[in-house]
């Protein structure tokens, strides 16, 4: 007796016992499960060998990507010096230093005490805030506020826009205080009490985005509840009877738990971005598990017993049934390559919930199936002679369909069907060599365009140098290198190396641009004594002025807190790939010009919105084609060793390869980028599409052995059995992720669920079509070998008995 | 002897009793009658708020540290830093004995000038200390048995080291959040008090009765500091804000400065405000809503933390990440500490919504200090140890007396986790060293053409 005849006698046989251990496992996963986290924790969403990344933690305060900025922007064609819009400016200061996680340090507004403008008297300093200890009110101080403004540069430029008509608050938050859906509620109440008729507030920066995401993540309950509904409804319709809909339901339950019960014990938090992926692996499930269900009621039609009926389901489906989790498996694991610790949890957690699969799946759908009632419409469910002229007129045409697909790829068509497969596979790997990796929209590509977010980020980079900086970091080697001079001087070198480009960027800021002004502060106020003599002495005179009576947490953006490194910040107006290769050449350019190694720094490229958007598209574009190629060696090696034939595995891998071509091609064509997001997506789509291949190939061995030799007939049986199966399972899963595309308002999720059944039907078709055709022109020898233990036969072919399972 | 009677209920009871404040220090008996009659206070106090072994019921014994495996027991006697410090970042405390002789927490002179003038403050229409006869404060604690949350705040703003005059040399390091030295520097802090005085000389110095103090930093370390200097005028006037005039030797001349800005750290990269200094870094009426929250038990760094052992009296370091966040700390269980809040309500933009301090009854001086964000979330402490400067053969005199005063002090940014500790060190770069009730400092120190010659 083989393994997986012990296996299923022991599963059957000990019926009570199994149920016991799993629901002791599912009570210890439920318990798990409550203690499931679903956060963003920023900094794990960047590749963590990056050296732009190593920069970014090294230097976390220089283009702070936790920084929020609201903008007050008058739309009645006033400026904002108006009595109602300064006091908006005031209030908003003072709430967001409210707001749950800000570094009360790091707010600054031309309401705030950090923006100043400098009074020099004949016995005096006077570095005085902008506002005074309460808004204005009165003409007078209104115009006083605007003159203000005139004589504060940094206000000028950063925090009231050219035309006068726009104020930005800037709030910066500690990572490991904030909890972004607190604050997006918190943000939102108070754009919702600011806004008026008047006014509009716009909020941008990373918080709020992730915000968003969380705030439109609440919709994956909704989802959930439709796409299962959904799935619930076809299943009904299909099934008509307990066991057929039960089994399914209670297996793909049990499974969710262990898979959320063992994230919630390890303890990782769980990106909400991704949170759909437990919904496909749910999907997955209910697949897995009808596959189960229609092979009991063929074996149950044909033995009566329901107990020997599920015994022998279990034996003839363990085999296919792991080598197609398998697959699924290493699909989720192989994301981990991607060294982003995000992904990493992600692969871990997807991995193992599919790995679950195998005994939730596999084992316990017989063991309930053998206890729920016998089904009553057994004999409408399979179809007994396999020709299926039984079905109404949707099986007909399914039936024609499929056994088009045998007529394209047998015969002397074979070799026609084959060479246009080449050609249309040529044609989407030169467009898919076209695929942009990287962001190609303004914003965030997670929203729509028209989002709050994205039009926020649009309007603030039309009203302001921009959110997007590019920060080329001035690392000290010994003491406080902002005090030094050649540490200013090399930066206004690189500045205006960088301004004078053919590229140049929008604002470029450091702290060389405020040494010289404290210069001609402290020295009388005369214009001739802002350029600071060559010498250290200078450098940190004028540094030391300038942090008289405030605190260094006002330059954190431009230099630490202990002033040991700066930055020369470089505004860009947006964040397109174009806008990004090319702020990247300059800057490598102007670094060269200026000589990044000196005796008390170096100069490294570099942090900032820019710097880690790139950090990821290089990443995506490296490790894209490992986990590719590593997805490819596994899943080659693993069904080469299942049916003993490297020809199998190659056969295998032809049709899943080619349908992520052509999904490449296509996102190509539709404008799309590859991105960090599209990464997991493309390996599930290979783990999950090579099920289809790997049911095929084996029925097609299996009648090719019933058939004795006849390979054209061993195919078509093979269509309209299997792919009939197949196509059901491919359209529960399609009518399962289908939804998202239409519920969700967050464009990742849309995107994501409209790439996923774009990637199910292209490997559906492509299944359907080329296994066969491969099959057929070049005949593997392994479709002469004894493959039974991979098979679904619950018998060797030796033996001579036989059971079809025509109803698939 | 124990007397159940007097158990740790009885004492809770007569603290909730004597929480709105209205009454004065002690349990058993009245406080300050048994200090000026130079008694021991163990009359005032049963002996579960004496001692931490009658506290904890012997689980906790003197000698003993708190760490995070038994702070449980004493979580009521710290500060919300100070446990989070304990419990989660691998700070550790010693108990030393509870101080019993009350002569061993101030300078001599000081307290005796506290007795000599009891009874004879009381607050001016605009809320000043003055004496009876309205003149400004003549020395000591102003009210030694405060009832009030302001009597208390006036203990602590008229005279912050209790000498006449002190040279602080202080060596301070930054620790950032990753528990990593950030950066080190060495100052000399001076303060000379121009009314309030307690030493022979009388109450004021001649024609600065309008004042409050005169007190100067300057840098003595890195270079890129060295010489930057400042200069505090107090007005006597708790309303006013101080006169500030700094140098900066590249500029080589003395600028005045704004001082209203109160929020803002004395230098790059300390934790510390300027608000923060003595828990009474700000004028005291620019302050308010002054009040009494609490009175109970408490543990502070009062008595044994002086290390004269040390060549330049630096205690060793321990905890955080990296082993060297925090000082090495005696802490003694003060039998009645004060709970005082108060409100920036002078500063319309203040990142502080309140600031809260432990006042030990014993001397009136601060023993934990926390402020609190506007969101009511714990911010920073400013955790001060004081001692008596004696130790071993060692011992430093303040003129006549030993020298009672600050030791270290560990200023904690609680939410961005960076630590600003600094310590009354024995000298610093330069050359200068610490010391009390020295001759001719105002000269030396505190004018501007001083700060002047000092950074040159």
């Amino acid at each position: 007796m083989s393994i997986r005849h012990r296996a299923a006698r022991f599963a059957l046989g000990n019926r009570a016992l199994v149920l016991i251990v799993m629901a002791l496992l599912t009570a210890f996963f439920a318990v798990g499960a409550m203690r499931i986290e679903v956060r963003t924790i920023f900094s794990d969403l960047f590749p963590k060998n990056h050296e732009f990344v190593q920069i970014f933690r090294d230097h976390q305060n220089f283009g702070n990507p936790l920084t929020l900025t609201i903008m007050v922007k008058r739309k009645d064609g006033k400026d904002l010096y108006q009595r109602e819009t300064m006091r908006k400016i005031w209030d908003i200061s003072r709430e967001i230093d409210l707001a749950p996680g800000v570094d009360h340090d790091q707010v600054l507004s031309i309401a705030t005490e950090k923006a100043r403008y400098t009074v020099v008297t004949a016995d005096g300093i006077y570095s005085m805030p902008i506002m005074d200890d309460a808004p204005p009110t009165t003409e007078a101080e209104l115009a006083e506020i605007r003159r203000r403004v005139s004589e504060s540069p940094a206000a000028r430029q950063f925090l009231v826009s050219a035309d006068g008509t726009a104020a930005v608050v800037n709030a910066t938050f500690i990572e490991h205080l904030v909890d972004y859906g607190e604050l997006f509620a918190f943000v939102q109440a108070l754009v919702a009490a600011q806004e008026d008729a008047a006014h509009e507030i716009h909020v941008a920066g990373w918080p709020m985005l992730t915000g968003w995401v969380y705030f439109f993540g609440a919709d994956t309950a909704m989802i959930f509840t439709v796409t299962l509904g959904l799935m619930f409804l076809l299943l009904a319709l299909h099934m008509r009877n307990l066991a057929g809909i039960a089994a399914p339901v209670i297996v793909s339950a049990v499974s969710a738990v262990w898979g959320f019960g063992l994230v919630g014990w390890i303890g990782h938090p769980i990106e909400p971005l991704l949170m759909v992926v437990p919904l496909l692996l749910i999907a997955r499930c209910f697949s897995h598990c009808v596959q189960a269900t229609e092979r009991y009621y063929e074996l149950l039609r044909s033995h009566g017993d329901k107990h020997r009926a599920a015994e022998l389901s279990l034996v003839s489906l363990v085999w296919p049934g792991t080598v197609g989790i398998f697959t699924d498996v290493a699909g989720l694991l192989l994301v981990a390559l991607a060294p982003i610790p995000a992904l990493e949890r992600f692969a871990l957690f997807t991995g193992m919930w599919a790995l679950n699969l195998i005994p939730t799946s596999v084992f316990l759908t017989p063991v309930l199936l053998s206890l729920l009632p016998r089904p009553k419409n057994i004999d409408q469910l399979v179809d007994g002679n396999g020709d299926g002229e039984q079905g109404g007129p949707l099986r007909r045409a399914m039936r024609r369909l499929l056994l088009g697909c045998g007529h394209l790829a047998t015969g002397g068509r074979a070799r026609f069907t084959a060479a246009a497969l080449i050609v249309v596979a040529v044609l989407a790997g030169y467009e898919m060599m076209k695929i942009q990796i990287g962001n190609p929209v303004e914003g965030s590509n997670l929203l729509r365009h028209d989002s709050h977010f994205n039009t926020a980020v649009r309007e603030i980079n039309r009203h302001f140098p921009g959110l997007m900086t590019l920060e080329v970091v001035f690392e000290g080697k010994d003491g406080r290198i902002v005090r030094q001079a050649d540490t200013l001087g090399t930066m206004q070198s690189l500045q205006h190396c960088l301004e004078s480009g053919p590229t140049p960027p929008t604002a470029t800021l450091s702290f060389a641009d405020y040494a010289p002004e404290a210069n001609r502060v402290f020295n009388g106020g005369n214009p001739k004594w802002a350029p600071l003599d060559p010498d250290d002495a200078s450098a940190a005179a004028a540094a030391g002025a300038l942090m008289v009576g405030t605190n260094a947490k006002a330059y954190l953006h431009i230099t630490d807190f202990e002033q040991k490194n700066g930055t020369v910040s470089v505004w860009y107006s947006d964040n397109r790939q174009a806008t990004v290769d090319a702020a990247l050449v300059q800057a490598r350019r102007c670094i060269a010009q200026v000589g990044a190694e000196h005796e008390k720094f170096r100069i490294r490229l570099g942090t900032g919105v820019i710097a880690l958007q790139q950090s990821i598209n290089e990443t995506v574009s490296v490790y894209h084609w490992l986990i590719l190629g590593a997805l490819n060696l596994v899943i080659l090696l693993g069904c080469s060793l299942a049916y003993r034939s490297l020809a199998a595995g190659l056969i295998l891998l032809v049709p899943v390869n080619l349908a992520n071509v052509f999904l490449t091609a296509a996102l190509a064509l539709g404008g799309a980028g590859l991105d960090v997001n599209s990464l997991p997506i493309l390996a599930i789509g290979i783990g999950v599409g090579i099920d289809y291949g790997i049911y095929l190939l084996t029925r097609i061995w299996e009648e090719y052995q019933a058939a004795k030799g006849h390979l054209e007939a061993a195919i078509n049986t093979a269509l309209t059995t299997c792919g009939k199966a197949i196509f059901f399972t491919a359209s529960l899963m399609t009518l399962g992720i289908a939804p998202w595309y239409f519920l969700s308002e967050l464009k990742f999720l849309s995107d994501m669920g409209m790439m996923l059944v774009v990637v199910m039907f292209i490997n559906m078709v492509l299944a359907l079509l080329v296994v066969p055709l491969l099959i057929h022109l070049f005949r593997p020898r392994f479709l002469e070998s004894d493959l039974s233990a991979l098979s679904e036969n619950v018998e060797a072919p030796a033996a001579g008995h036989r059971i079809t399972m025509p109803g698939l | 002897m124990h007397i159940r009677k007097f158990d740790f209920d009885f004492s809770r009871r007569a603290f909730m009793e004597k929480s709105a404040g209205i009454l004065g220090a002690g349990v058993l008996a009245p406080l300050w009658p048994l200090i000026a009659h130079g008694a021991d206070i163990t009359k005032a106090y049963p002996d579960e708020l004496l001692s931490i072994e009658g506290y904890t019921k012997g689980r906790i014994k003197t000698g003993d540290l708190i760490t995070a495996d038994n702070v449980e027991l004493v979580k009521d006697l710290l500060d919300p830093v100070a446990l989070k410090q304990v419990k989660e970042m691998g700070r550790r405390i010693r108990i030393v004995a509870s101080t019993r002789d009350v002569t061993r927490m101030y300078p001599a002179e000081y307290l005796e000038a506290t007795l000599r003038n009891k009874g004879k403050a009381r607050f001016d229409a605009d809320g000043n200390v003055v004496t009876q006869d309205g003149k400004p404060w003549i020395g000591g604690n102003p009210f030694p048995e405060a009832k009030t949350a302001e009597e208390l705040y006036a203990n602590l703003s008229l005279s912050w080291g209790r000498h006449d005059n002190s040279t602080y040399a202080v060596r301070d390091w930054e620790i950032g959040p990753d528990g990593g030295q950030t950066y080190q520097y060495d100052f000399v802090w001076v303060e000379e008090n121009t009314t309030g005085r307690v030493g022979a000389g009388g109450p004021y110095l001649a024609g600065m009765e309008d004042k409050l103090r005169l007190q100067s930093v300057f840098f003595t370390s890195p270079a890129d500091v060295k010489g930057t200097s400042y200069l505090n005028t107090w007005h006597y006037d708790q309303r006013k804000f101080p006169d500030l005039v700094g140098y900066l030797p590249a500029f080589k001349r003395v600028r005045k400065f704004p001082t209203n800005q109160r929020f803002e750290p004395l230098v790059a990269g300390m934790a510390l405000y300027l608000s923060d200094a003595w828990a009474a870094g700000d004028p005291m009426l620019t302050w308010g809503n002054y009040r009494i929250v609490g009175r109970g038990p408490f543990l502070g760094a009062v008595s044994q933390n002086w290390h004269g052992d040390h060549p330049n009296w630096e205690p060793p370091v321990h905890g955080g990440p990296k082993g060297q966040t925090f000082f090495e700390t005696q802490m003694e269980l003060c039998p009645e500490v004060i709970v005082v809040e108060a409100e920036p309500v002078g500063y319309s933009r203040a990142p502080v919504s309140k600031k809260r301090v432990w006042i030990d009854v014993r001397n009136m001086m601060y023993v934990a200090y926390v402020t609190y964000d506007r969101r009511g979330d714990v911010w920073k402490s400013f955790e001060p140890q004081y001692g008596l400067y004696e130790k071993g053969g060692a011992k430093v005199l303040d003129g006549r007396h030993t020298a009672w005063s600050w030791t270290a002090v560990q200023c904690h940014d609680i939410q961005s986790n960076r630590m600003t500790r600094f310590v009354q060190a024995k000298g610093v770069t330069g050359g200068h060293t610490s010391g009390y009730n020295r001759e001719g400092l105002r000269e030396k120190f505190l004018t501007e053409q001083a700060i002047q010659r000092l950074g040159t």
